[in-house]
């Protein structure tokens, strides 16, 4: 039931291999797709009408469609339209734009919750919109959002492993794979799936000290 | 030296920029309100305030919780966009029946500074960078520049210690102090305040009303919406009751502080004094 230790060093090179996939493609989405969510976090609390039609639409797709849906959509359904993308490509795009979504509401949220009179005040001063966004309250914004991102980020390296579906040979395909050569579905499995831990449970571990820091800073 | 930081910046644009015809023949007001009104739906906050206020005048605003005080003061700046009525400063007039343009509101802000009661001091930022920031966004000030003034200004409340520091660190009375060297940093011709005593212990109050009356020494012109009798009586020159959104009485402060006229005002006095 548990791979052997010969089975590891055997299946350890191409495993890690996966691995690595795993983590560039969760590395693109989040470098993408954590933007993004700023962009259409902004984009839903703009004033103007039209660009929180649009932004509410692209988180309400990014959102409501589960990832699975948005990954087969783009893989297999865009070649139709011509346009075709490598599983790569493909993966980052469906995953930054889940990421860009759901942390647009972590992101809205956040700068909704710092202090009315943070507003008032630099308006009062006299700072800009835009100013006023990147002095006084993104800062205090993002601080607030800094866990909830973190622990999103943790879903997101997991999520990398539907990628699975586009034959992206990620963590999981290469469990699979050996899977399927060897037989040994159980243990190859159980493998990756330690290797997701080891990533997994250090980074949960950062965002509960991130998440302790941050609550000091109201003290400091 | 010390008035030199804290007194008004040449006066020049009130009498060169003014049109005459513009320019009221009675008086020499700096601000002027005219049928300033503001409603939240059906309820009005503010009914038609006509008001002037001299240049070097210390206007105390007293009155009941929601006569309207902090609403007119948050009118004047416009945090709170007024529904009617005109606001004129120096040679500038808002018309506040027609939409308001960016640059018209930022010159207006540029010259009036708030202070508020709760402070608002950015958390997250030191104590020298709260008070430079603006000079250096705003007014396009160098960094270098920026910090100078600052430091003058945190010496002349007294808190030159406590640049490297956090808001948090500091004391409530210290933090509205260091609130008000924020907005004199942008050398403002009006200054705003508030409240600025209401969440401050009367210790720590007494420090920042020490700091307002210094300032008006120098012929700041400002508008206090306060509590404290004292000030309003000893320090500011004007005194004026709202209730309800109206102007019930306005004078000099001895005189309405001591012999008002108006039923309205001796009852709340009588209730301030009773307390």
């Amino acid at each position: 039931m548990f791979p052997t230790q010969d089975e590891i060093s055997a299946w350890l090179p191409d495993l890690l291999g996966g691995l690595s996939i795993s983590l560039q493609v969760t590395a693109f989405s989040l470098l993408i797709g954590i933007p993004l969510g700023l962009l259409l976090a902004l984009g839903v609390l703009a004033r103007s009408r039209w660009l929180q039609v649009i932004s509410l639409f692209l988180v309400e797709i990014g959102r409501g469609a589960p990832a699975l849906v948005l990954l087969q959509f783009i893989y297999f359904g865009l070649p139709t339209t011509g346009l075709t993308l490598g599983s790569f490509s493909a993966a980052i795009i469906a995953l930054a734009w889940n990421t860009g979504a759901y942390t647009s509401e972590i992101i809205r949220a956040s700068l909704q919750s710092v202090a009315h009179g943070q507003r008032e005040a630099a308006e009062a001063l006299g700072l800009n919109r835009f100013d006023e966004l990147r002095y006084v309250l993104l800062p205090q914004g993002l601080r607030v959002a800094l866990p909830a991102l973190l622990g999103f980020s943790i879903l997101i390296f997991q999520g990398t492993s539907l990628c699975f579906t586009i034959a992206l040979p990620e963590l999981v395909s290469r469990a699979y794979e050996i899977g399927s050569t060897t037989f040994r579905y159980f243990p190859a499995l159980l493998a990756a799936g330690v290797l997701y831990a080891a990533i997994s449970i250090p980074a949960a571990l950062l965002v509960s000290h991130v998440e302790k820091r941050a609550g000091l800073y109201a003290q400091r | 030296m010390d008035g030199a930081i804290l007194c008004l910046p040449d006066d020049d644009w009130q009498r060169g920029g003014v049109q005459p015809a513009m320019m009221p023949a009675s008086t020499d007001a700096l601000i002027r309100l005219k049928t300033l009104s503001k409603h939240y739906g059906s309820h009005t906050v503010l009914d038609g305030i006509d008001l002037d206020v001299r240049s070097g005048e210390v206007l105390a605003i007293i009155g009941p919780s929601g006569s309207g005080k902090s609403t007119l003061l948050r009118c004047i700046n416009y945090l709170e966009p007024p529904d009617g009525g005109t606001i004129t400063i120096g040679s500038m007039t808002i018309d506040a029946a027609r939409p308001v343009a960016r640059a018209e509101l930022s010159g207006l802000r540029r010259r009036v500074g708030m202070v508020f009661q709760s402070f608002n001091l950015f958390p997250h930022m030191s104590v020298l960078r709260n008070v430079s920031l603006a000079q250096e966004r705003v007014l396009g000030r160098g960094r270098a520049e920026a910090e100078e003034r600052s430091m003058q200004l945190l010496k002349r409340v007294g808190l030159a210690d406590k640049a490297t520091q956090f808001p948090v660190r500091c004391s409530g009375g210290q933090q509205q102090r260091i609130a008000i060297a924020r907005s004199l940093a942008l050398d403002p011709e009006i200054m705003l305040f508030d409240e600025p005593t209401s969440a401050l212990d009367p210790e720590l109050g007494l420090e920042v009303l020490a700091v307002m009356r210094e300032l008006a020494e120098t012929g700041m012109t400002m508008i206090v919406v306060t509590h404290e009798m004292g000030f309003a009586e000893n320090v500011s020159d004007t005194v004026m009751i709202m209730a309800d959104g109206h102007i019930v009485e306005k004078g000099p402060s001895k005189e309405i502080m001591r012999n008002p006229q108006q039923e309205r005002t001796k009852r709340f006095l009588r209730a301030v004094h009773d307390r």
